[in-house]
């Protein structure tokens, strides 16, 4: 090779490539990175719960009222588990995220804020969930990124933190909320279909978008991928990484206002365990738990599959402790088969 | 002659690829057997069927003359067979006994039995002539040449009859390669084989016995004497080509051409002080000095990735923001850093993403990316690049040394830097794809580009750069064109004073 | 599940025609033989569990992790078995509301004829129980009151209250002649409203005879955090004359703190009565003298409650036609005297 050879012109190199290269190579690659080939599991997984459904509890299963109750139950869960893609595919993890809901469904029940929502407007309500959970994602992400907090220890510390809060702003008794405009808009259908399951596509959607269609979620891609090789390439790592937590954090202030409008009450005690279903949900949908790569899509799956997985169970009479080990079972599968495939794409 | 390491044949396919290809190998004891080829010819495949992390698709491997089955690293290592890898495998938290002797410790009962631990350890760390390792001290806090020490001393502890050491003196000082160097002999001495690949070819001459060169996955030549073979010859068998003439032709730097980077009394407490230097559009200005001299430091402290204590780095003559590194690439400053895998690359990520990941801006509108616009501009830079494979797509893991130090390349020019920071732009790039990112660096500076370069190797600094800064222990001793100084005269700068 | 359903929809109409036998050798036999045999005796309790129409009930209950729930589960399941013209689908087991209220709204789905609700937060789960009795679904609420009387058409109720007022009225009886004994609580989950009232009525009783509670801890029912508040308690008191402990639960960590500490001088009330606190009242040779009962059986009464209000019965021994509205059960003190009646009704923690 000489020095004539590493200044060669480019349209020559550009015309001996085209053959090196074969295009179905190109293709290849792009399905295993695109949504369908990499779901291609999980769509299966959840056919095949539908159809072991639809055999066992065929007139009560395959009915839209079902469909709609799955859909209901998923769409909480669902939302925060969007927000929790986010963080863990930016290299992070948020155990607090159900303590955030509990958190932001009292601060928005409180009589104060049931008065003012009351007197002016519900949206007072939904405002303070919101703000509470992206003030408590502030503090994790600014403890993480500024403070250099492991994500484990600064979101355990708000897990404890928070429901603590909650406790004592609720005095540890359920909030009942009697502003009926609230209930009533986020307790109605929408062309059929509940408020809170158009809510939890929205985000859905919204999450999508901004993962893999913005520079936000290509950064998150990045920071998660490799932090260093991130700051060096001239992104702001510590700010995404506190916009990754006040993200999950405002899910969990969605899912808070969604709670409230199911159970009409604002509790200490709800939300309880949602860090390890949402995290279980977006790790068989084949997010990657140390970062880098992430599938809003998997995620959804993931969450329909436990939900579905629940449904199933409930309608058969069969008892939840016999579920659990189902979904355990189905996490390790679903783990097992993402390092098969993982290991089948490196080693080419 | 008696073999006691004999390969045949060895083929290895992985999905759509055929790394090995009828590879042979004869390694005998008490020899230094090196292995020579460019990235992607082999190697590393080689070595991950030696010490059984993969399985030959066909040949056979005997040792001591009877057939083996090396089917998983622990029945490689019950064979003698140990290897050294370039990112070394010890646990930094744990001493310097515990590691040599991890997954084989001494033991009664299941109790460890320390005291004997240390001593053997110390045995076996005076039997390689470093004795003044504490066996007690944590990993973590030896330098790599030491952390190297370690390393053999662990193989040794096994008994390994032959020790495969990939790229060994890559992060060493001459100093501690020359020590390496007596290390090995110690080990040849007393009947151990070495299996040793290195890029350089003056390392082959000096600790090398025989030669074999992979090329394309196949062996080309077997057996050559490693003094004896003709540089053109070694080079020709690895490329295919005969190499003349790395260094592309220097080009005047016209002293009109304005002043880009002005670096001024930069200074870290215990890293480097009072260093200061220009960079005209155009120029390519090389910082030589041994590893701990504070190159790479300099280097990015200029970029911002570290927070200077005093002094000042201007861009055409506006001054950075300290420690920002979003300022400096704001300004137009780029840095392709030392460690490329694990300070640049997104290795998972498509190449096209690691090509725009620093101007995204320009591809997106209210913060949505334009893919389309990304991949064409991306591909148009490879292409010129000659990034191989081509095509924008691929994960960039999946590329070599050469190809990925060209996308790191690419980012920068995307951006139209105006000042670009190369940290040993070169390491772990084979012999071809050298003079193509020589050849690269030399037409960026022709662009107007400024250029600092930083590299272990005072030929490379002095090959490629119109301007040489000398570092030893944190100053720069010697500022001056690249002309009127040869290899001899920085190498003396260099270690002068230096503790030896 | 559909061929289940025909099994049972044969055997209801069978019942409906012929002898309650006849239908009993198609279902569970066993169980319906031993209940049926005293019924006779009162006429309208017997007419009530002839095999009627067939009754599908949903069941939903917060998670086991308290014997007493784990209890009211099984007595419930234990209680469904007996009746051949019942089917009971447990969905068993969530302390998450949201999972709760879908279990409601399969129900619901399922178009079920009876739901026995225990909410793990009564206000939660409200709105979902009113909407299952707009869908003409008779929902029997259990322990925990919903806030709407919209919710359910029956409620049965423990006597929280009742009981801080047996426990106060026993302790009182003993430490009669002491006007400054030291009586201490041990109360479960503070900001519970059941909590509250049973050391309110405690309180009450306890000042009605001139004593007042001088140490008063918390708990949260579970056998861990009984020990660590047993402990604290021992601590800060010294002397002491009485315990109450709420809940005989988290009273094996009480027990056990107490064990440790070697102290004698006093007496232990327990709460809820479970079997190994009753065996230990009836050995007589532990500390613990007396429990007052708060019945593990809510759940099952909540099934036959439901039973007779799909099938339009009345209550037996009651002249009113209709069940009624609300169900408070009795809080009784258990001592080594009368231990014996309330075993069978005891539940294994």
């Amino acid at each position: 090779m000489t020095v004539e050879d590493g200044a060669r012109p480019p349209e020559q190199t550009a015309s001996t490539q085209a053959t090196v290269t074969p295009p179905a190579a190109q293709r290849s690659t792009g399905l295993m990175h695109s949504g369908v080939g990499r779901n291609l599991g999980l769509v299966v997984a959840l056919v095949l719960l539908c159809i072991v459904g639809v055999i066992t509890a065929g007139h009560t299963f395959a009915t839209g009222a079902n469909v709609l109750t799955i859909l209901r139950l998923a769409a909480v869960i669902g939302v925060v588990s969007i927000g929790m893609t986010f963080v863990i595919t930016g290299g992070g993890i948020d155990l607090s995220v159900g303590a955030m809901v509990a958190l932001a469904s009292v601060w928005a029940t409180t009589l104060a804020t049931q008065q003012l929502a009351s007197d002016l407007h519900w949206i007072f309500m939904v405002t303070t969930a919101l703000v509470v959970g992206a003030a408590c994602g502030l503090v994790n992400g600014l403890l993480i990124a500024y403070g250099k907090v492991v994500p484990f220890i600064a979101t355990l510390a708000m897990l404890a933190a928070a429901r603590g809060l909650a406790e004592i702003i609720s005095d540890r008794k359920t909030q009942i909320i009697t502003v009926n405009s609230f209930v009533d808009f986020f307790g109605g259908s929408l062309l059929g279909v509940p408020v809170l399951v158009w809510i939890f596509l929205l985000v859905a959607a919204a999450g999508w978008v901004l993962l893999n269609r913005t520079t936000f979620g290509r950064r998150t891609f990045a920071v998660g991928g490799n932090s260093e090789a991130a700051r060096l390439a001239g992104i702001k790592v510590q700010r995404h990484t506190v916009a990754l937590y006040v993200l999950a954090g405002l899910c969990c202030g969605i899912a808070a206002v969604m709670l409230m409008a199911r159970t009409t009450t604002g509790s200490s005690t709800h939300g309880q365990l949602y860090e390890l279903d949402a995290i279980a949900a977006v790790v068989i949908g084949g997010t990657l738990l140390s970062g880098g790569r992430g599938t809003i899509v998997g995620t959804v799956f993931g969450v329909l599959i436990f939900t579905t997985l629940n449904n199933v169970f409930t309608l058969n009479n069969l008892s939840i402790s016999a579920q659990s080990v189902a979904k355990g079972a189905i996490i390790v599968i679903a783990v097992l088969l993402q390092q098969r495939l993982a290991a089948r794409a490196t080693s080419q | 002659m008696n073999d006691l390491l004999m390969m045949t044949g060895i083929v290895k396919e992985f999905p759509g690829v055929r790394a090995l290809d009828g590879v042979d190998l004869d390694v005998r004891a008490g020899e230094v057997h090196c292995l020579l080829g460019q990235n992607g010819a082999g190697k590393s495949t080689l070595i991950r069927v030696l010490t059984g992390a993969h399985q030959p698709d066909a040949g056979a491997i005997s040792i001591n003359g009877e057939q083996v089955q090396l089917n998983s690293p622990t029945a490689a290592i019950q064979r003698g067979i140990a290897a050294i890898y370039q990112e070394l495998d010890l646990v930094p938290e744990l001493s310097v006994a515990e590691n040599i002797f991890l997954g084989h410790e001494p033991s009664r009962f299941g109790f460890s039995r320390r005291h004997e631990a240390t001593a053997r350890a110390r045995e076996i760390l005076q039997g390689l002539g470093h004795g003044e390792i504490p066996a007690h001290r944590s990993v973590g806090s030896l330098p790599a040449a030491g952390q190297q020490v370690v390393s053999m001393a662990r193989a040794l502890s096994r008994e390994a009859h032959l020790i495969v050491m990939d790229e060994p003196s890559a992060v060493l000082d001459p100093e501690e390669v020359a020590n390496l160097f007596r290390v090995i002999r110690g080990l040849t001495a007393r009947g151990v084989a070495v299996v040793y690949i290195s890029h350089r070819l003056e390392e082959i001459r000096q600790i090398g016995d025989r030669v074999t060169v992979l090329k394309d996955g196949a062996t080309v030549a077997t057996g050559l004497d490693a003094r004896a073979t003709p540089t053109k010859e070694l080079i020709r068998l690895m490329t295919g080509r005969s190499i003349e003439y790395v260094f592309p032709p220097r080009r005047e730097i016209l002293s009109t051409a304005p002043v880009v980077l002005e670096v001024e009394d930069l200074t870290r407490p215990g890293e480097f002080a009072g260093i200061g230097f220009t960079v005209r559009a155009g120029e390519i200005v090389g910082l030589a000095g041994l590893v701990g001299s504070g190159r790479s430091e300099v280097l990015e402290t200029v970029y911002g990735a570290r927070r200077a204590a005093t002094g000042s780095v201007r861009v055409d003559g506006v001054p950075l923001r300290p420690g920002r590194v979003q300022a400096a690439v704001k300004a137009g400053v780029g840095l392709a850093p030392e460690e490329r895998k694990s300070q640049a690359l997104l290795l998972d990520e498509a190449v096209f993403k690691n090509i725009t990941v620093s101007s995204m801006g320009r591809f997106a509108s209210g913060g949505f990316l334009n893919g389309r616009a990304e991949r064409e501009a991306a591909a148009q830079l490879t292409t010129a690049l000659d990034v191989r494979p081509a095509g924008v797509e691929y994960p960039v893991r999946n590329l070599s040394g050469g190809n990925q130090q060209k996308v790191v390349l690419a980012r920068w020019l995307l951006r139209e830097c105006r000042v670009l920071l190369l940290d040993e732009p070169t390491r772990g790039v084979d012999v071809g794809a050298r003079s193509e990112i020589y050849a690269l660096i030399r037409n960026l500076s022709a662009n107007g580009v400024a250029i600092v370069l930083v590299s272990s190797e005072v030929e490379e600094v002095l090959g490629l750069a119109d301007r040489v800064v000398v570092l030893r222990e944190g100053r720069a001793v010697h500022i001056g064109p690249a002309q009127d100084i040869d290899e001899h005269q920085v190498l003396d700068l260099v270690m002068e004073g230096s503790a030896v | 599940m559909s061929a289940r359903t025909r099994t049972f929809a044969t055997a209801a109409i069978a019942g409906l025609g012929v002898l309650a036998l006849a239908a009993c050798t198609s279902n569970t036999p066993k169980a319906e033989e031993s209940d049926n045999a005293p019924a006779p005796q009162a006429v309208a309790a017997g007419k009530n569990d002839e095999p009627g129409q067939k009754v599908r009930i949903g069941f939903s209950a917060p998670a086991a992790d308290h014997g007493w729930m784990g209890a009211i589960t099984k007595a419930t399941q234990a209680e469904a078995k007996k009746y051949s013209d019942v089917e009971l689908i447990v969905a068993e087991g969530t302390n998450d509301v949201n999972l709760q209220i879908s279990q409601v709204e399969t129900f619901i789905n399922q178009k079920v004829d009876a739901i026995v609700l225990l909410p793990f937060d009564g206000a939660a789960l409200t709105p979902v129980a009113t909407k299952a009795m707009e869908a003409g679904i008779t929902v029997v609420n259990v322990d925990r009151e919903f806030d709407s009387p919209f919710a359910a058409r029956t409620t049965i109720l423990g006597d929280n209250h009742g009981m801080g007022v047996s426990a106060g009225t026993y302790i009182c009886q003993q430490l009669k002649d002491k006007k400054d004994a030291v009586v201490a609580e041990i109360a479960g989950i503070d900001s519970l409203p059941l909590t509250q009232d049973r050391s309110k009525g405690f309180k009450e009783a306890l000042a009605d005879c001139g004593l007042k509670v001088s140490n008063r801890v918390a708990a949260e029912f579970t056998v861990e955090s009984g020990e660590k508040a047993a402990a604290n308690l021992l601590q800060a008191a010294p002397k002491i004359d009485a315990i109450w402990n709420h809940d005989d639960d988290q009273g094996v960590g009480v027990m056990a703190a107490i064990k440790n500490s070697g102290r004698k001088e006093f007496f232990v009330v327990g709460g809820a009565g479970s079997a190994n606190v009753m065996r230990d009242i009836k050995s007589g040779n532990s500390l613990l003298k007396a429990t007052v009962i708060y019945p593990s059986t809510q759940g099952a009464d909540g099934v036959r409650l439901a039973r007779l209000l799909v099938q339009k019965k009345a209550l037996g021994d009651l002249v009113e036609v209709e069940v009624p509205r609300t169900v408070q059960l009795y809080a009784p003190v258990v001592t080594k005297d009368n231990v014996d009646q309330y075993m069978p009704t005891a539940f294994e923690s």
